[in-house]
């Protein structure tokens, strides 16, 4: 097996492994600094932070032979029997002069920067940066240049890593930035006309190491150091890339890709990235209504005067009982799994209304389809499947119902008058998953519930309306379109008045404390084949349910 | 039970007005005291003290002397806080109890000497009117003391209902401590009752009015030791553990609120007003100055009678005076420093002085035959040599001198581990 | 660390003479302390009357004002380094970009909750352009609690009110980052 030596350590390889010194010194437990170098992204060995010593030693003798140059590391890869030394006196000045070399014409503007806080320069410069500043220092220039819709470029703070221009050329494949100039007038730009404009754009900020690409959706919004950040999963759509939700006091300033080599790598769309503001819109409904009295289905203006005899506010204590007295006075109840509930959820609702009515309709909510699925460079997906867990949600359903009745079938037993008692969930980011068609349609309901995060026509129709939760707000679990189950816990709370549908069910079936997920996993993990895999720990990176549920056929 | 007039009057009329001016004048009295107590707070620490309240509405001033009417207005109107987690009956009865049993003290405490007869109203016409609410009561120094071991059940039952550790340590720290040192009080006491002859308040103060010399010439011993177990008695600084705000909070208080803690804080004043009319009638001859009160208590004057009063409060209110400084002079004792006080330093040293005072009665008469009034010479020299030759050996002996420097000697450890182990 | 280690340094308690265990100098110490100081002049001042005199009023640690600049904009450059110093968590300010040429960000609004504030002066040490400063004034009173959060504009008016008395502390620095 490969061995090679990182600062005196033996680092075992695996047979076939290809890894730089980078890498192989990070399994030594030794940071090697480095700017240019990504692990996504094609080596250009340019920005020289990595330079370490490095030799080979004799596999029969054990003697070393070192190069008498640094080498950088990134470029470098591990070999059996390569050597690095990453602290010597030489590597450490090394450091010390590049740093030095950057921060000639970097403007000093940390306390208006973003980046400051997670900037790799700041905190290269604080570790191996040398104290004392010998170039003058001089008033610093403020250029910003737009490079699209999305992201700016603050030109003087660029250290030319061309991390980003690279990621335009392999991963989005567009290649709209590209490096103006030589030597120190070296700028980054886009072509005139050409703005950067690809589906990937955002992540182009996060490859940036210091501030000078900038989100202009984030810019200037918070503080990094103020952000919580919590693992989360991007519910834009079914790909369900791994994401960090940024939140300060509870208010999401930012999604960030989480490195996921199963799912996402190390990035994530703009759909998704900024796919958040539904979370704090002015328009959520934050507050549950009951209508009072059976009678014509009140118009959306009614409701906006808060006519007194239609419609009355209610406390939740007092919403649950009666809502429960009254499903329990109903023959038939179909439940309408969203295919934006967790997996939990979606059970919890299922088994709630299978408690009151042993045959009640199970059925998938609608499914949003937009355009095509997109594929990039590398394989990364954008899907046209704008939900995050269709598959989960469809599991659920076939365990209570055998099959799997889609939203057009539950429309249509609903018509026929099969059904008196429907419960709708909804959690979509817009409100167009039902028309005026829809609502037409649940015209003879008898008891209609509706939880959502927006008014639609549904909504307004419904005797129930109930204020329902966002992505960050809920804590279960999502299957993506490739079977693979990852859990989240909340980011932030939901607002007042809003309460979270895994509570609802929770509490609407009498289980003892708060809502756990975990405990309703491993029920469902116990009971349905299909998420057997699930009974077990859930690591960051998801458990993938097919390959699990092969070996333990096979098994 | 007599119904005619003058009996009726004697019996129920007169008590129940001498029962009304006093407790007027003891609440106007602990709210002004509580005034004083705050000036003088103020002034040792250099600071003014309230002097801004005057008379409301107006821009009067007075010096601050509208502040007790203000404070008890705030205390009155402030929201009746009762936590939650308290047992209420209990947690309601302890504030009542503990005033209660302070007022009911002032029974058999003189607050004068005698009013001549009223001419004109019946039954009281012809004897003099003593000012004593229970003028019969022989025994009333077993009632002072019976009363003020009451004090006590409130104080614990209010640090149990409260329902909180802090209230409970100090509830606990103060029957302890009341407990401890009514033993010392209680020997104070018998000095002065063996010299008397009696456990009659009134007639302690007549007997030093009829000598001329007031016990705490003869046995200063006998005054340390009810003074400083008197001070414990009313919880005051020194000895204020059971409410010590630095460690406890507010002691057994601390869940208290409005009117409630105002009980509470009322009878702390009222223990201290106790007190110090005990000092004053047990040793410093009640109403009595030479010269200008007389001793008779069977005819006298209206001017005289006047005067024995305000002889009589002009004394309490320098001993209350006294009590005030004592409270930013010294600091807090530890507790066990506290105990050791008492039941290593007091109770022998009251011991002591019994023992001195017995043999002073018992050779008392024989002596007096040689030596006449010169008698009481003899008495306060051996007294005063008792006091001094008791404090020397006590503080020789040290027993309250607790040794808590760390010991470098007996700390060896191999490991250190062996020595984190000794925490 | 052993208790015999050389560092620790042992100090022994003062032996008591006999003057000490009769509790007498304490208790003379005490008494005259405490009677020397109550007739000793009071130090108080009477307030609404009489004004305190502020020995340095550039060192007193008041009310904030925000500086302005020359061109009578505020200093301030929105960086949060002053919130995220400060240890009350009191300040709040929503940063956007800015209308003026030579800078990139201001503060759209700034507010300083002088209710929760302890007055320890660190946004003042953080201010990387000496926008916020601590003036002498004390005498704050409000008669709610929303009008004790002071808002940017209330802030740049304490600099108005105070600017002649208590020059800025730091001329030196511009007024812009830029
Ligand atoms: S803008 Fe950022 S990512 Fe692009 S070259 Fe400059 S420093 Fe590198
Ligand atoms: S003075 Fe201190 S507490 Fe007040 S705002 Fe400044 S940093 Fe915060
Ligand atoms: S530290 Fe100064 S510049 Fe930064 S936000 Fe606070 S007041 Fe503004
Ligand atoms: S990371 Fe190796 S040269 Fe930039």
């Amino acid at each position: 097996m490969p061995t090679v030596l990182v600062d005196g350590q033996e680092i075992e390889l695996a047979a076939g492994e290809k890894l730089n010194g980078i890498q192989v010194a990070a399994r030594a437990g030794v940071e090697i600094p480095h700017y240019c170098w990504h692990p996504g992204l094609t080596v250009v060995a340019s920005c020289r932070m990595c330079l370490v010593e490095t030799g080979t030693r004799n596999a029969e003798t054990g003697a070393i032979t070192m190069l008498p140059k640094l080498s950088p590391a990134c470029q470098t890869p591990a070999t059996n029997n390569s050597v690095f030394v990453t602290g010597s006196a030489k590597v450490i000045q090394a450091r010390a002069m590049v740093e030095e070399d950057l921060l000639i014409d970097h403007p000093i503007d940390c306390p208006i920067c973003d980046k400051a806080g997670e900037c790799l320069l700041q905190d290269y410069h604080f570790q191996h940066g040398q104290a004392e500043r010998r170039a003058d220092l001089r008033p610093f220039t403020r250029r910003r240049r737009e490079m699209g819709d999305t992201v700016t470029l603050f030109v003087d703070r660029c250290v030319m890593c061309t991390r980003c221009v690279r990621f335009t050329r392999e991963i989005s494949g567009a290649s709209e930035l590209m490096v103006i100039n030589r030597g120190s007038h070296e700028e980054i730009d886009v072509f005139p006309g050409y703005p950067l404009a690809n589906k990937l754009s955002g992540n182009v900020v996060d490859l940036c190491p210091v501030g000078a690409l900038g989100d202009k959706d984030f810019l200037y919004q918070q503080r990094v150091w103020f952000m919580k950040k919590h693992p989360g999963i991007c519910t834009g759509c079914s790909t369900g890339c791994s994401i960090t939700v940024e939140e300060n006091q509870d208010h999401v300033y930012r999604l960030k890709p989480r490195t996921n080599m199963h799912v996402n790598e190390w990035w994530m769309c703009d759909e998704g990235r900024y796919g958040y503001h539904h979370v704090h819109h002015e328009n959520r409904l934050t507050e549950p209504w009951v209508k009072s009295a059976r009678g014509p289905a009140p118009s959306a203006e009614s409701r906006d005067k808060k006519v007194p005899d239609t419609f009355s506010k209610v406390e939740w204590s007092a919403l649950l009982d009666a809502m429960d007295s009254r499903l329990r006075k109903t023959q038939r109840l179909a439940a309408i799994l969203s295919p934006h509930l967790t997996v939990e959820e979606a059970y919890l609702l299922a088994k709630y209304c299978r408690s009151i009515d042993g045959n009640a309709w199970i059925a998938m909510g609608h499914v949003p389809m937009f355009g095509e699925d997109q594929v990039f460079a590398k394989g990364f997906t954008v899907r046209a499947e704008k939900c995050p867990n269709r598959r989960g949600v469809e599991e659920v359903v076939a365990h209570f119902m055998g099959r799997v009745p889609k939203w057009e079938d539950a429309l249509a037993a609903i018509e026929s008058g099969e059904v008196q008692a429907a419960w709708f969930s909804g959690g979509y980011k817009k409100s167009d998953w039902n028309d005026e068609n829809v609502a037409a349609r649940c015209q003879g309901l008898a008891t209609l519930i509706v939880q959502d995060m927006f008014r639609s026509p549904l909504y307004d129709q419904a005797d129930y309306q109930l204020p329902g939760a966002a992505f960050a707000e809920r804590e279960g679990s999502y299957v993506n379109c490739k079977d693979r189950l990852h859990s989240v816990v909340w980011a932030v709370r939901p607002p007042v008045g809003v309460r979270t549908e895994a509570s609802l069910y929770w509490q609407l079936l009498g289980m003892p404390g708060m809502y756990r997920s975990r405990r309703v996993l491993d029920e469902i993990a116990g009971e349905i084949l299909y998420f057997n895999a699930a009974g077990g720990p859930i690591p960051p990176t998801g458990v993938d349910l097919k390959v699990n549920l092969l070996a333990g056929a096979s098994a | 039970m007599a119904t005619d007039l003058p009996s009726l009057m004697q019996n129920v009329v007169a008590p129940l007005v001498k029962i009304v001016l006093l407790i007027g004048g003891l609440m106007t009295a602990a709210a002004y005291f509580v005034l004083l107590e705050r000036w003088m707070a103020a002034w040792v620490q250099d600071r003014r003290g309230p002097n801004r309240v005057g008379i409301p509405l107006t821009r009067i001033k007075l010096l601050g002397l509208g502040q007790p009417l203000a404070d008890g207005i705030k205390f009155i109107t402030k929201e009746e806080y009762t936590p939650a987690h308290v047992d209420k009956p209990i947690y309601i009865l302890a504030p009542i109890v503990i005033l209660a049993a302070a007022l009911a003290i002032f029974a058999v405490i003189p607050f004068g000497s005698v009013l001549p007869p009223i001419p004109g109203i019946p039954g009281l016409d012809k004897e003099p009117i003593p000012l004593l609410v229970a003028p019969g009561l022989d025994p009333s120094l077993v009632f002072v003391f019976a009363l003020s071991s009451i004090a006590v059940f409130p104080v614990i039952l209010g640090g149990w209902a409260s329902n909180n550790k802090y209230s409970f340590l100090g509830g606990l720290r103060s029957s302890a401590q009341l407990i401890a040192y009514e033993i010392p009080l209680g020997l104070g006491i018998l000095g002065v009752a063996l010299v008397s002859g009696s456990i009659r308040l009134d007639k302690v103060i007549v007997d030093q009015a009829a000598s001329g010399v007031w016990n705490a010439f003869l046995q200063p011993l006998g005054l340390l030791v009810f003074v400083v177990a008197a001070f414990a008695e009313a919880a005051r600084l020194p000895f204020d553990l059971p409410e010590a705000e630095q460690e406890l909070i507010g002691g057994y208080h601390t869940e208290y609120a409005g009117l409630k803690l105002l009980l509470f804080l009322v009878a702390e004043f009222l223990h201290m007003i106790t007190a110090a009319f005990l000092i004053v009638i047990l040793f410093f001859g009640g109403w009595h100055l030479w010269g200008l009160t007389g001793f008779s208590e069977e005819s006298i004057s209206w001017a005289q009678a006047l005067l024995r009063i305000a002889v009589l409060s002009a004394k309490v209110f320098l001993v209350i005076l006294f009590f005030m400084m004592v409270r930013w002079s010294w600091p807090r004792f530890r507790f066990d420093q506290l105990m050791a006080l008492a039941w290593k330093v007091l109770l022998p040293l009251g011991l002591v002085n019994l023992v001195v005072v017995a043999v002073m009665v018992e050779y008392g008469g024989t002596l007096k035959s040689q030596f006449g009034g010169g008698v009481y010479w003899i008495f306060a020299i051996s007294g005063w040599l008792a006091l001094i030759a008791a404090w020397v050996v006590a503080a020789l002996v040290s027993p309250s001198h607790d040794d808590n420097t760390p010991r470098r000697a007996a700390q060896k450890f191999d490991t250190e581990a062996e020595f984190y182990r000794t925490f | 660390m052993q208790p015999n280690d050389p560092q620790v340094k042992w100090i022994e308690e003062p032996k008591l003479g006999l003057a000490g265990k009769m509790y007498l100098p304490l208790f003379v110490q005490g008494l005259a302390v405490t009677t020397r100081h109550l007739f000793s002049p009071k130090v108080t001042v009477s307030f609404p009357e009489q004004r305190p005199q502020i020995g340095n009023p550039l060192i007193y640690r008041g009310v904030h004002r925000l500086n302005k600049d020359e061109q009578g904009r505020v200093k301030c450059v929105a960086c949060f380094l002053c919130a995220t110093a400060c240890p009350a968590h009191c300040i709040d300010i929503i940063g956007v970009e800015s209308p003026w040429p030579d800078r990139e960000k201001y503060p759209q609004s700034f507010s300083i909750d002088e209710l929760r504030c302890i007055f320890c002066g660190m946004c003042e040490e953080a201010c990387p352009v000496d926008a916020i400063e601590l003036t002498s004034l004390f005498d704050l009173t409000g008669r709610s609690r929303e009008e004790m959060i002071f808002d940017k504009e209330k802030l740049l008016s304490v600099y108005d009110q105070t600017k002649d008395a208590e020059p800025m502390k730091s001329t030196a620095c511009g007024g812009t980052v830029t």
